[in-house]
């Protein structure tokens, strides 16, 4: 168990300006806090950025720890054509990034939606819950790898194997995450909707789904993260261009410094991704945490 | 009486949850254009009964009837929980509209509007549901549940929850409001003095299993009169002092019953 350091001193209940577009200008404390924790963000990057030179320094081996020049100086390298050679493999960075970021972005469209259809399914219907459930769990227990090889036989080695290997990674969490709030929807707030004269499907249109939109959107920002962590296994099968094939065919000829600067473009993008879904979470869903 | 002219009927209804009666059995008939209030201690059964009224729970033994036929959720009745039950994800217009749109209401901007304004809310359709108090959250419960035509209105302690100064004057409101639409109402409570102020007609249910103690009219002007005049009539005062000593004895068989 890694205890999370980047987690604010102030409790995150006391802060009125977290979430909550409504609520106007933050008070001065929360706005305090809320610089405070800019600060230490920037200082614990610091001290990162200063421990990985040292380490680098003191190493003295670049195949081993890349001094964060070196991987500066690879963005460079792989965003530009040098003496004739475009980017790294024929492709420039972004464009690695940018194949990865669609694979990502359709396999984890297809599994979200997958996996809400099915978890309404699941949520509603009893013996449908009993019988895809476990499956569901199992699938959920394998690492995408392992399956991924079954795909490579099935559908070949180019992008199809890769599409299906994102969807079947994303669809679980979104799938758990909708059927247990679509079946423990508030008997409160069902039984107002049948009292207007609610039929059974404009009750789950009108009260089970909005109800259970906030789940959904807590499993829809996991399946992202689930397929931001498979698509450097689905791309070490003919991955270029790919951020993960990149980073596998760094490894093969010991850049290191490549390596490197391929965790940081897939983690960065994950971080802004992730910012994103946040942001249209709180425009989506604005009564979240409120009844 | 006639049954095409009840609202409500009752009929040697008994509900059961396992081994425990909660209610009856109780045979009540409420015609049109009453208002019914059921009192009783807490755990009498009295929201059991306002339940199979609504057609939410079904009578272990005896009939529940509305309308003349039994009752479906939905359809012939609105309903006001303790609680206001608001849609968040709807604005408060939203919710009222929502109502409108299952009864198949063309028009409904309008009608919204109307409707907020009959329960004394204006320029509040397009806030959320949490932007405003409790009091306005139990006002568009009743507007939505009045949105709907129905020509039953059932109220499970609506004002409970409420502090005193609101709940007069929802109180207050709910009285004009039941004497302008000229709908049947019940109203499930445990305040004597509410039972009193709102009723036509008050039953009062004993400790559980609950069953009828005492079923009164209440003679009180029900239109035209301010609500601290009528509170200050003498027979007003009567019928409270004869319903609290029910309702107290009611509870006093409970303790000896049931320790």
């Amino acid at each position: 168990m890694s205890t999370s350091v980047s987690v604010p001193p102030a409790p995150a209940g006391a802060d009125p300006g977290l979430g909550a577009p409504s609520a106007g200008r933050p008070a001065p404390a929360a706005r305090g806090g809320r610089r405070r924790r800019l600060l230490l963000r920037l200082v614990s990057l610091l001290v990162l950025y200063v421990l990985w030179e040292v380490a680098a320094r003191l190493v003295r081996n670049p195949t081993f720890i890349p001094a964060p020049a070196a991987v500066w100086h690879q963005l460079i390298v792989t965003s530009s054509t040098h003496d004739g050679i475009r980017g790294y493999s024929g492709h420039l960075l972004v464009e690695h990034l940018g194949v990865s970021l669609r694979r990502i972005l359709i396999g984890s469209a297809i599994g979200i939606g997958g996996g809400l259809v099915l978890g309404v399914l699941m949520g509603t219907v009893g013996w449908l819950r009993v019988v895809v459930e476990p499956v569901v769990t199992f699938v959920r227990a394998l690492p995408p790898l392992a399956y991924f090889s079954l795909f490579i036989i099935w559908f070949g080695i180019d992008e199809t194997p890769k599409l299906w290997l994102l969807s079947i990674a994303a669809l679980p969490p979104v799938a758990v995450a909708t059927a247990a709030a679509v079946y423990s929807a508030p008997t409160g707030l069902v039984e107002a909707a049948r009292a207007l004269g609610a039929g059974r499907w404009q009750t789950t249109r009108d009260v089970v789904l909005p109800n259970a939109l906030p789940e959904i959107f807590t499993g829809a920002r996991l399946a992202v993260g689930v397929a931001y962590s498979s698509v450097v296994a689905a791309e070490t099968i003919n991955g270029v261009p790919g951020i993960g094939g990149l980073i596998r065919d760094a490894q093969r000829y010991s850049q290191t410094d490549v390596v490197v600067l391929g965790l940081f473009a897939i983690g960065l993008s994950g971080l802004l991704i992730d910012a994103l879904l946040r942001t249209a979470e709180d425009r989506l869903i604005p009564w979240r945490g409120r009844s | 009486m006639s049954s095409a002219e009840a609202a409500v009927e009752l009929d040697g209804v008994q509900h059961s949850y396992g081994d425990v009666t909660a209610v009856g059995p109780v045979s009540l008939t409420v015609p049109a254009g009453e208002f019914l209030v059921l009192v009783g201690a807490s755990g009498c059964g009295k929201s059991t009964l306002l339940r199979l009224i609504a057609g939410f729970e079904q009578p272990t033994l005896g009939t529940v009837r509305t309308g003349g036929t039994a009752p479906v959720p939905g359809r012939g009745a609105g309903l006001v929980f303790q609680q206001p039950r608001l849609f968040p994800w709807k604005t408060v217009g939203g919710n009222v509209e929502l109502a409108l749109r299952y009864a198949g209401i063309a028009d409904r901007g309008a009608r919204v509007t109307e409707l907020l304004a009959g329960v004394g809310l204006h320029d509040v359709a397009h806030r959320r549901t949490w932007q405003i108090s409790g009091g306005q959250q139990q006002r568009v419960a009743i507007a939505r549940a009045l949105a709907v035509p129905n020509p039953l209105l059932l109220l499970d302690e609506p004002f409970a929850a409420l502090d005193a100064l609101t709940r007069e004057r929802l109180q207050e409101d709910l009285r004009r409001v039941s004497a302008d639409t000229g709908r049947t109402c019940v109203f499930v409570t445990h305040s004597v003095d509410e039972a009193v102020f709102l009723g036509s007609r008050v039953v009062v249910l004993s400790a559980r299993p609950g069953r009828i103690a005492l079923d009164l009219p209440i003679d009180l002007p029900r239109t035209g009169i301010a609500p601290d005049e009528l509170r200050g009539l003498p027979a007003y005062a009567a019928l409270r002092s004869e319903i609290g000593h029910a309702v107290r004895a009611a509870a006093t068989v409970r303790e000896g019953v049931s320790p």
